[in-house]
């Protein structure tokens, strides 16, 4: 007999919203995802180029302060952008829109090129191949592991749609890729705010944040549908990791291969590249990213690259959310 | 509210074959067995009635709630067991519980309290702080039965919950059903196919047989036997026993050595038992009103065609 046993009690709280439901799966997949140590590691190590590019920014202020500083920044940017190949050869050759700061012009006028083309530096480059890391490994068992567990089923017997339960699963990746990309982009521009000493920096800039949060939309939602989709099509994890590297790598190398042939020549090797772009989800991605940070070469227009990544977007998620709502089926 | 789900014309079709075939339904308040032999669509209704499937055609209400266009309402205020063994991967036994509470829309806080709560109740120990994977049969049953019960709802479905239990749990988890019912006032939808768990918690018995309702009574009257009577279990002799009270102008079918059914009004032929018990020297152990026993019932319903219960 216990001393106490208070037994099964009735509950007549206030409840939160039905919309608002989701926000449960994301939070518990964020903190289940959060556990893995290698996740943590790769995060950390994902925000060391965040560290560079301010240290960009911050050399930038210095060489608007100080000419002798200018060389150095002159030096910095080239390394940095120096990896886009022939499409930064053939920038650098508009006279135009000078790229690498000049040593005539007013150097606080340039400032919104140069930050953009640190940033662009961020998001093409290394924030580009951390987002495929951290995807790969955090994607691939979100869906898969419930269809395994039949854990679905946990979920979608509470007031939650298939639409939901994905959106909720997709927002465990929009954070943790968030994490990556735009809030230390947004830090990188308010460190260069705070430094450039300069009230009209903010003037010049202000439309700067909002290029970062389409610049993180571009990058997540399609690489987030894609994902979601293979996770959804496996209740093996590992299926859906090697399909995910698979899409990159094969992208990349093919890519790689059918234009290396036209490399020293930048004109031949544009349009080579227009023509193979559309394989290699890393170059159509790279390319959006500089028309966001209006630094695109040419006055060509992206149309085929937007319809890319928002078809991949709806029909990645339309896949995952078929397949929830198809395993409910009796 | 005198009846938690009332359902007319209820159809489901999987690529053309009937699921279920124009279900019409009522599930009073109480313990309510549903049963059926496999694939009689028992799964189905529980899913339909949950939105988890949609169905061809169907209207009617759910706990007051129309049904199926209110489904999502429907769903905060019913507690589902599903049998399927179901699992959220990586998750302690008090976060599962927890997860299920917030996603009935319980605070955080409130979800983590509730959740130790309802794992007391269901006599889950410490073991509610391992992962869920490492959990036996018996401990995922617990569980599963504590996240239906979580957000306190009004109506619990329990889709095959004693599978997998010992003897002891199923006696115990029973007992946890009657005392939800009964002093909670909770609704239980029981499917199942272990008949004598329905006779020990429920008070109504659907049965559903190929997709269509077959039987919508109430235990009681389900086990009324067709004839009236007394059942007989005697020491040992039953058959020289049967052959005494033939001889006194009884009816007497001899079910085995020990037992047999006396036909005709029970205060009437007791005294007859009585005195065929002292002229034979046979010891009755034990005499009750004949009852029709459930197994047999539901085996009648099932095999025939047109069941047409008295």
């Amino acid at each position: 007999m216990p001393i106490l046993d208070l037994g099964y009690r009735n509950w007549n709280g206030d409840r939160s919203s039905e919309s608002l439901r989701w926000t449960v799966v994301a939070t518990t997949g964020i903190s289940l995802v959060w556990r893995g140590t290698w996740l943590k590691r790769f995060m950390l190590f994902a925000t060391f180029p965040a560290l560079v590019t301010m240290f960009g920014v911050g050399l930038f202020e210095q060489a608007a302060r100080d000419d002798s500083y200018r060389r150095m920044f002159n030096g910095f940017l080239a390394s940095r952008i120096e990896p886009m190949g022939p499409r930064n050869r053939m920038r650098n050759r508009a006279a135009e829109r000078p790229q690498i700061i000049s040593e005539t012009t007013d150097i606080a006028t340039q400032r919104h090129l140069a930050w953009s083309h640190m940033l662009l530096w961020y998001f093409r480059y290394p924030q580009a191949l951390w987002i495929v890391v951290v995807i790969g490994l955090v994607a691939p068992r979100l869906i898969s592991y419930d269809l395994r567990s039949r854990g679905y089923l946990l979920y979608l017997s509470r007031p939650l749609s298939p639409t939901s339960y994905v959106f909720g699963k997709a927002c465990i990746l929009f954070f943790l890729l968030a994490m990556i990309t735009t809030f230390p982009a947004i830090a990188v521009y308010m460190f260069g705010l705070l430094l450039s000493n300069d009230p009209s920096a903010f003037l010049q800039t202000w439309d700067i944040p909002f290029r970062i949060l389409l610049a993180t939309l571009v990058l997540v939602l399609p690489t987030s549908a894609i994902a979601l989709a293979f996770s959804s099509l496996t209740q093996e994890s590992r299926f859906a990791a090697f399909a995910w590297f698979a899409v990159w790598i094969v992208g990349w190398v093919t890519y790689l291969v059918l234009t290396g042939s036209a490399m020293f020549n930048a004109e031949d090797a544009i349009k080579l590249q227009q023509r193979w772009l559309m394989i290699s989800p890393y170059h159509v991605l790279g390319q959006l990213q500089e028309e966001i940070f209006g630094l695109l070469p040419t006055d060509q227009r992206l149309t085929g690259p937007w319809v890319l990544c928002a078809a991949v977007s709806i029909v990645g998620f339309g896949i995952a959310r078929w397949r929830v709502a198809r395993m409910l089926k009796v | 509210m005198s009846n938690v789900i009332e359902i007319t014309g209820l159809t489901k079709r999987y690529a053309g074959n009937f699921a279920l075939k124009n279900v019409e339904l009522v599930v009073p308040v109480g313990v309510t067995g549903l049963l059926g032999p496999n694939g009689s669509g028992k799964s189905t209704f529980i899913k339909a009635m949950l939105g988890l499937v949609k169905v061809d055609t169907g209207s009617g209400s759910v706990l007051g709630r129309p049904w199926p266009t209110h489904v999502k309402s429907i769903r905060d205020r019913i507690g589902y067991l599903p049998e399927d063994d179901c699992y959220i991967l990586g998750l302690q036994g008090i976060e599962s519980v927890q997860m299920m509470a917030r996603l009935s829309g319980l605070p955080t806080t409130e979800a983590l309290r509730r959740a130790h709560e309802v794992l007391d109740f269901c006599d889950v120990g410490q073991e509610r702080y391992r992962n869920v994977e490492t959990y036996s049969t018996g401990m995922r049953q617990k569980l599963k039965f504590a996240q239906a019960l979580v957000h306190d709802p009004q109506l619990i479905i329990l889709d095959e919950p004693t599978t997998g239990l010992d003897p002891n749990q199923r006696e115990e988890f029973l007992d946890r059903i009657h005392a939800l019912a009964n002093r909670f006032e909770k609704s239980v939808l029981l499917s199942t196919h272990i008949l004598h768990d329905v006779q020990q918690v429920c008070d109504q018995v659907i049965i559903l047989v190929r997709g269509e309702v077959r039987l919508a009574d109430s235990l009681e009257n389900m086990q009324r036997p067709l004839q009236a009577g007394v059942q007989v279990r005697v020491v040992r002799d039953a058959l020289r026993f049967a052959e005494s009270l033939r001889r006194h102008g009884l009816g007497v079918q001899c079910e085995n050595d020990t037992e047999l059914l006396v036909q005709g009004d029970a205060s009437l032929i007791r005294k007859t038992v009585w005195a065929s018990s002292k002229e034979e020297q046979v010891l009755v152990e034990r005499m009750d009103e004949a009852r029709n026993s459930l197994e047999h019932s539901f085996m009648q319903i099932v095999s025939e065609k047109n069941y047409a219960h008295p």
